[in-house]
């Protein structure tokens, strides 16, 4: 094992006495240190030298030992437009006036990039700075995961560069280590953390300060059962790291609900409503949470009413959400319907073909509504007279979702996902969908290289045209061969 | 655009407005001392608004051109198109008096013609053609990808003859289901005897039918003679390489079909490159008229 890292790894492979010498190898079990060497190496960057570039697939973590690093995002924050912008006063005007919007709209649903680091980044800097005793690249080490950000040497940064056997080792057997990330997590980014979700924004600092002092670090692995259904509430849980599952159970099996990333919460409905979990939630990989028990969360909503009533209109948007959702898939049949997916739908993209007379107007009007770049391919299976085209179904399981390292693709509060401009093109999203309607679109020329020698992309998808009261695709149909229908109860009619 | 039971409105609207006109026609023509003129009032009533339906339908235009605008639904701009452009012709004769007049009317009647028949018949196509092309084309793709697909089928027909394992995109039909979904083939374990055969059979038989005009001349656009030249193959080659002949069958079924949206496709559309571009000349010349009767009038 050790000698298979060693050859994956480059760098200065240290002695147990080396490693023993570092502060937060104090504790760890020397057989299991031993037994690992050269799952670790230590790294001298120079000024300027590239750590890790966002998108790239990795299985190891950094942990800085000397030196200031800074961690930002290459791929630029930017709409994907696959048509030139309209030069001149009146063109730039308009393109500033609409990048303000996107921003503004991006803020409102959670205006930071969550990154695979001690901190998020901000939708309008996005980069910030790590130091001596932080630890980047956790996700992608624990769960191979793509690296979230692109991490620099601002000066000579020594840093060690792990495997998930050491970072386990030290998780698991040094206790200052475990402190170490745990204080520098509450001191520096708990705040942070709890003020880029929109609705904890007006916590004011004395209580986070005596929040910092309260909560809990826990982690799970993969597939644990973080809370059941049923079970009695007694905390709030904030994601640090990994994605949770949460379910519930149904006459016809478990029923997903959604999936959360870092930055998202959970465990509120069962604190506000009649004190019992109402779903289950599960860690999809290893997951790293911060726990509030259920003292400090009746405190804050008594001291914040303006949280409290904001929480109570999510969990009833939810509530309603989620009984919707089963009372959906409580009718479903099988057969060719299941085979294509199709119950996965919410909003299906239909074309009868008897009446389809192959203009491709839909196509056109799909591009024309999202900058030139179409999200709609017309080509698929067909079920009866019925093309399925490739374009997002807004599935009730979005497996999209599980596993983007920035958290940029995400379902907003009604069925539509959208991926935000923060996205980093590393394209695991667009390996997930199992319908393939997540594409790859390269940023400006076509073809053009990045600054990395590699063509820049970021993923696209139907956003049904959100803000509109109908998607273009079908609007735009002169034959009225288009639309958008809930497969079980278009199907069912027929 | 399919004319069904959701059209019973516009023509209503339609039958209704020619009926009108020409009650008023008849009344005008039977009391017009000189008979009926386009230069007389009601002339003029009638080629305002023949004007008016021609110039909405060819607006239809303009909106694909803008076609996420929120200007209406484009399926009502193309109803507005059908019948207000049906309704143009009693109109314009009843403005022009069923005469044809000098040269410029003459012409301008002429392309009204072409471009009303023209979409006539187009619209008589869309009533039966999408049908025929989702029966007969199951494994139908995106008519600009015709080429590529096709090329694909013939990387695929070679990697069959000489055994490769890859992806291959295969037809589908289960029950309800059609189309073609992505499967992946093992490699042939070994070299059976007949190899050699196939590979000469792909190069001298198929190679050509997969050209991109090689359907009018190879003998694989038969499907009978086609059934008789792979049954030939598979008397050739070891029965083992069987399921290898009938793989690089379905590739040439595929071909056929490629083939025949192609045509379907032209006939589809084919009409558009006539009735488009008068559509723009009967406008520019009505506009002509228009100017010329008002201002010599």
């Amino acid at each position: 094992m050790a000698q298979e890292a060693e050859s994956r790894l480059e760098g200065e492979t240290l002695s147990l006495e080396q490693l023993q010498q570092i502060p937060i190898f104090k504790g760890c079990s020397e057989a299991l240190l031993k037994k690992n060497l050269g799952a670790v190496v230590r790294r001298r960057f120079k000024p300027g030298e590239i750590i890790c570039r966002e998108g790239e697939f990795g299985s190891t973590a950094f942990y800085v030992l000397e030196g200031d690093a800074e961690v930002f995002l290459k791929t630029p924050v930017a709409h994907l437009e696959g048509k030139p912008r309209v030069r001149g006063l009146f063109g730039g005007i308009t393109s500033f006036f609409q990048s303000m919007v996107r921003r503004e709209e991006a803020r409102a649903r959670g205006g930071s990039i969550p990154i695979d680091a001690p901190m998020d980044l901000s939708l309008d800097r996005p980069e910030a700075l790590l130091r001596g005793g932080d630890l980047f690249g956790e996700m992608t080490c624990m769960s191979f995961y793509p690296r979230s950000a692109t991490v620099r040497a601002r000066g000579e940064v020594v840093a060690l560069e792990m495997l998930r056997n050491i970072l386990d080792v030290l998780k698991r057997g040094s206790k200052e280590f475990k402190e170490q990330l745990e204080r520098a997590y509450k001191e520096r980014s708990l705040a942070a953390h709890l003020k880029a979700m929109p609705l904890f924004a007006g916590l004011t600092d004395d209580f986070i300060a005596g929040l910092r002092e309260r909560v809990n670090l826990v982690s799970y692995d993969p597939g644990k059962v973080i809370c059941k259904q049923g079970d009695d509430a007694d905390r709030l849980y904030l994601i640090r790291i990994g994605f949770v599952k949460v379910s519930q159970e149904s006459p016809g099996g478990e029923v997903i609900l959604q999936y959360l990333h870092r930055g998202d919460y959970f465990g509120e409905m069962g604190l506000l409503g009649a004190g019992k979990r109402t779903a289950t939630c599960t860690a999809l990989d290893h997951v790293e949470l911060v726990e509030i028990g259920q003292e400090d969360f009746t405190r804050m909503t008594r001291e914040f009413p303006a949280i409290r009533a904001g929480l109570e209109e999510k969990a009833r948007a939810h509530a309603a959400e989620n009984a919707r959702r089963l009372e959906h898939l409580a009718a479903i049949s099988v057969d060719q319907f299941l085979e294509q997916g199709l119950m996965q739908a919410q909003s299906l993209l239909l074309i009868d073909l008897d009446r389809c007379t192959r203009c491709d107007e839909c196509v056109r009007a799909c591009a024309a509504s999202h900058d030139g770049v179409t999200r709609l391919i017309r080509d698929g299976l067909r079920f009866d007279k019925y093309l399925v085209p490739t374009s997002c179904r807004s599935c009730h399981d979005p497996l999209c979702m599980v596993g983007c390292p920035v958290g940029s693709i995400r379902r907003t509060g009604t069925l539509e996902i959208v991926i935000e401009d923060w996205c980093i093109g590393c394209g695991l999203c667009a390996r997930n969908c199992p319908y393939g309607n997540i594409n790859m679109h390269g940023i400006g020329e076509e073809g053009a290289a990045g600054k990395e020698g590699k063509p820049e992309q970021k993923a696209i998808t139907c956003d049904l045209c959100a803000g509109l009261k109908e998607p273009s695709c079908v609007y735009a149909c002169p034959h009225d061969a288009a639309f958008r229908v809930d497969p079980k109860e278009f199907f069912a009619r027929r | 655009m399919l004319i069904d039971r959701s059209h019973r409105k516009w023509i209503r609207g339609t039958v209704f407005a020619t009926v009108v006109a020409s009650i008023l026609y008849a009344i005008y023509a039977s009391h017009a001392p000189d008979g009926p003129r386009g230069g007389s009032w009601p002339g003029l009533g009638y080629g305002v608004a023949a004007s008016l339906c021609i110039v909405f339908a060819a607006l239809l235009a303009a909106r694909k051109r803008r076609p996420h605008y929120r200007l209406g639904r484009a399926a009502t701009w193309m109803r507005g198109h059908v019948w207000l452009g049906a309704v143009s012709l009693p109109l314009v004769l009843f403005h022009a008096g069923f005469s044809f007049g000098g040269t410029l009317t003459t012409v301008l009647m002429w392309i009204f013609v072409v471009v009303y028949v023209t979409g006539i018949a187009g619209l008589a196509l869309q009533q039966f053609l999408p049908r025929v092309m989702t029966e007969s084309l199951s494994q139908e793709t995106v008519f600009e990808q015709l080429d590529h697909v096709r090329e694909q089928l013939l990387v695929e027909a070679e990697q069959v003859t000489k055994g490769e394992g890859g992806a291959v995109a295969r037809p589908k039909s289960a029950g309800r289901v059609q189309g073609r979904v992505v499967e992946s083939r093992a490699a042939a374990a070994e070299e059976g005897p007949g190899r050699n055969t196939l590979v000469i059979f792909l190069d001298r038989q198929m190679r050509p039918y997969f050209a991109k005009d090689g359907v009018r001349r190879s003998r694989f656009s038969d499907p009978s003679a086609r059934a008789a030249l792979f049954e030939e193959l598979r008397r050739a080659v070891d029965p083992a390489l069987h399921p290898v002949t009938h793989d690089l069958e379905a590739l040439c079924a595929q071909r056929e079909q490629l083939e025949m949206q192609r045509r379907l496709h032209l006939w589809l559309h084919g009409w558009l490159l006539v009735h488009v571009p008068l559509s723009y000349a009967l406008v520019l010349l009505a506009a002509v008229h228009a100017v010329m009767s008002l201002y010599y009038g």
